[in-house]
Formats: C-alpha cells, sequence, structure tokens
C-alpha cells in the first residue's frame, strides 16, 4: 500500500502504531494511520490511491459508501476497509496536528530498499499520544519511551 | 586468564539484569526489535498479525 502511494506521489506521514514499528518499537497495530495534506491536488492523488485500493468504510453494515474529496479536505478521520487491510486517513491528530504541524518532525525511512516512507519521528509519536490521552494510548507510552531511550537521538535515522 | 573452578561448578551467570525497565518493558524485545531493519520489523508485524487472524478464527474442539 505504502509503495503505491509513494509512486503516485501521494503526500503523508505515517503516524500510529505503523510508525512505532518502524521505529523500533514492539508494538502490534491492526490498521495503518496516515495523516495527508489536505491540499486540492494531494486529496486528487489520494482519492486515485484509494480507488485502486477498492476503499470502503468500515463500520457500514451492507453499505458501501466511499470517502469523496469534501471529506478527505476535511480535519475528520477517515476509518476505511481496502484491499490490503484497514487504513486510517487522519486529517488531523492530537492536539489538531496537521500534515504541515507534523513535517518538520518526520523522518524518511527506506523500506525493501527502494521506497522511502515518511514517517513522524518516534518523540512526536509520543508527544501525540499524549494528547491524544485515551486509554489505550496511554497503555503504549511505557513501550515507545523505553524504545526511544534505546534509540538515542530520536532524529537519528533508525 | 582461566579460572580457578572447574567449568562444571561453576555458577550459573547471573540473570540478565535491567531485561525489564521500571514499568515493566521488555528492554530486551525493545533491543531486538531496534536491530531489524525497518523493513524486517514491517514484516514481523504482519506475521504477528497474520498469526492473530488465524488464532481469531480458530475453532475450539472441545
Amino acid at each position: 500500500m505504502l509503495r503505491s502511494w509513494r509512486s503516485n506521489d501521494v503526500e503523508f506521514v505515517v503516524v500510529g502504531g505503523v510508525g512505532a514499528v518502524m521505529h523500533g518499537a514492539p508494538v502490534s497495530t491492526f490498521d495503518l494511520d496516515i495523516v495527508h495534506a489536505r491540499s486540492d491536488k494531494n486529496v486528487c492523488r489520494l482519492l486515485l490511491a484509494l480507488t485502486r485500493l477498492d476503499a470502503i468504510y468500515r463500520g457500514q453494515g451492507s453499505r458501501i459508501l466511499r470517502p469523496d474529496a469534501r471529506a478527505l479536505l476535511s480535519p475528520g478521520h477517515q476509518l476505511l476497509s481496502t484491499n490490503a487491510g484497514p487504513l486510517d486517513i487522519l486529517g488531523q491528530v492530537g492536539a489538531g496536528r496537521t500534515f504541515n504541524d507534523l513535517l518538520p518532525n518526520t523522518v524518511e525511512i527506506e523500506v525493501d530498499g527502494a521506497t522511502d516512507i515518511r514517517v513522524v519521528d518516534l518523540k512526536t509519536l509520543i508527544e501525540i499520544k499524549r494528547e491524544v490521552g485515551r486509554p489505550k494510548d496511554l497503555a503504549q507510552l511505557p513501550t515507545l519511551e523505553a524504545a526511544l531511550a534505546e534509540l538515542g537521538d530520536p532524529h537519528d535515522p533508525p | 586468564m582461566p579460572s580457578s573452578t572447574p567449568p562444571h561448578t561453576q555458577p550459573p551467570s547471573p540473570p540478565q539484569e535491567h531485561s525489564y525497565d521500571t514499568n515493566g518493558v521488555d528492554l530486551t524485545l525493545v533491543r531486538w526489535m531496534i536491530s531489524l531493519t525497518p523493513t524486517e520489523r514491517l514484516q514481523v508485524l504482519q506475521s504477528n498479525i497474520d498469526a492473530m487472524t488465524k488464532l481469531k478464527h480458530g475453532r475450539r474442539k472441545s
């Protein structure tokens, strides 16, 4: 999924559990969380990528509802099922952090020897979890903080 | 320098210190994940998800 998005020039940042794993934190997650740039052009590219993934909203019973530009331009969370697994597209995270807010605190991580994926750094990931403050986010903090401590400088590429 | 005590009578190595931090986080697991490449880390995650999915769909026998 991530590889195809990069080839479609979709601007996004990986956050959440997958982001933590990419930094080396031993956590589990079942979905991919991303924050996307909410420009008209990027939403257009994102919609094309989502069409290829056959993305529909989760939890709609028998109804098939697909995301549209209006939804992706909003700061809301789009919880989707795709042919590559569950995907959460977040207009903003934590205390209202948008793609542009997150960008200075991201690193590019090479995956599969060919694809660079932009991921929020671990220190910022921890801050976001604190800002969200749900029990499940707070429960992960000890593990994330231990990984951060083992890594040293959070801006060092893993 | 060779030990004066024969190997089979030497006390066992002390248990690994600092395996857990004060929050109970298994640091050996953290260090292992960090030793992997990002690609390998994602493969571990995918493997875990696949295993959990299989378990979730398993059938109780009794």
